[in-house]
């Protein structure tokens, strides 16, 4: 298999989210503003490629029987590492992400692709398969984001940049939003049309 | 037996390096967060004195109510006071700080430190959130729950009740804090 196939394999043709449908819990709700979603983005990006490349290295060092301990240290580890970085040079990020960031710990994408990939490949295809993995959630989250705040507030959220303030409004739908698309039942709703959406695809692909 | 060892040993090892690097990133970062915490506290008690002079801190209660520091105008006069509350939001602890005229009416207060849900809970942090308590708490109660707020208001507030109930029970807390002072330093 070659190198770019692990890389790009993440972004749609085994996305997490909308394929494998793994890390439900923050795609669900950190998804109201595309901001929140970039920054959980970035965070897992990195986690996943670090854990990845560590995870590989070790494989053959970590006895089989305690794999999983020594996978969730690890990765508890970089999500640490991760956590203290964004609270002392992002901090409207983190305060932002929550709960969530520490949560990464248990994103089944992070340990899913430990068990399934790191645990028997190389380091390079590992550290590319964590990589694309990474960005293919990252697109998703923010993509659900973006509709979910779109249609929710009526606002698109991104980080403030000199003398743009970070929100862009959108006349109209800010004055009288779908506020359901901001909780978590609208949460539920948009993310099972897009999986009817994303299947109907990929079969509609298959036949033809 | 030298098989449960060697796995002790390599749980070890692994749990050793990570420890190391969390150190290692946790003194590089430990004085950074220090220094945006202290800002961010400097600048919330700027935001919430109104342009009142801000005196020295002294211990709260014990429960609720973590310090008070009182407020002076420009005769030395005691104006009010401003006080650091805990609230229990949804995701945990908040921390709340907020000024009070001497009657007990909240006159602003900030959202600082939360774990509230992104998008829902942490809307509390808005300036127009803390805006629907300004004068209330000496005359006007301060809402229990948002049903006790007008309809535009309990529709902004929707979704996030449990936030509601944390940040409005530790504003009354501070009102009746502040009575209980009698106008006393």
């Amino acid at each position: 298999m070659s190198h770019m196939k692990e890389l790009t394999k993440g972004l749609f043709k085994e996305n997490p989210t909308f394929i494998i449908m793994l890390g439900m819990c923050p795609t669900l709700s950190v998804s109201t503003q595309v901001s929140n979603a970039l920054g959980m983005g970035v965070a897992v990006i990195f986690v996943l490629t670090c854990s990845n490349i560590f995870i590989s290295m070790l494989r053959k060092v970590i006895p089989d029987s305690i794999r999983i301990p020594s996978y969730i240290v690890i990765i508890a580890s970089f999500v640490t590492v991760v956590e203290m970085v964004m609270h002392a040079f992002v901090p409207a990020i983190y305060e932002a992400l929550g709960v969530y960031l520490p949560l990464i710990v248990v994103n089944c994408i992070i340990l899913g692709r430990a068990e399934a990939f790191a645990g028997k490949n190389g380091v390079l295809d590992s550290a590319l398969d964590g990589i694309g993995m990474g960005i293919g959630f990252t697109m998703s989250l923010s993509f659900i984001a973006l509709i979910r705040e779109v249609i929710g507030a009526g606002t698109i959220t991104l980080f403030p940049i000199g003398s743009f303030s970070g929100t862009i409004t959108l006349p109209g739908l800010s004055a009288s939003p779908v506020r359901v698309m901001t909780l978590a039942a609208g949460a539920l709703l948009l993310m099972g049309y897009l999986k009817a959406f994303f299947t109907w695809k990929s079969t509609k692909g298959g036949k033809a | 037996m030298t098989r449960y060892i060697k796995t002790a040993v390599t749980l070890f090892l692994i749990s050793a390096v990570c420890t190391l690097l969390c150190a290692i990133v946790n003194n590089m970062t430990a004085p950074v967060i220090a220094m945006n915490n202290e800002n961010d506290r400097v600048a919330a008690l700027s935001a919430v004195s109104t342009g009142l002079t801000i005196g020295e801190e002294m211990e709260g209660d014990g429960g609720a109510v973590g310090y008070s520091i009182p407020l002076t105008d420009d005769s030395g006069a005691l104006a009010g006071y401003i006080l650091g509350l805990t609230a229990n939001g949804y995701g945990g602890a908040m921390d709340i700080i907020a000024s009070y005229a001497v009657d007990g009416s909240v006159m602003a207060a900030k959202l600082t430190t939360n774990s509230e849900t992104p998008g829902i809970g942490k809307k509390a942090e808005n300036d127009w959130y803390m805006e629907m308590f300004k004068g209330l708490g000496a005359d006007s109660p301060i809402p229990v729950t948002k049903n006790d707020l007008p309809s535009e208001q309990s529709a902004l507030v929707s979704g996030a009740s449990v936030t509601f109930s944390g940040v409005t029970s530790a504003l009354r807390a501070g009102s009746d804090y502040v009575k209980s002072l009698g106008g006393a330093v």
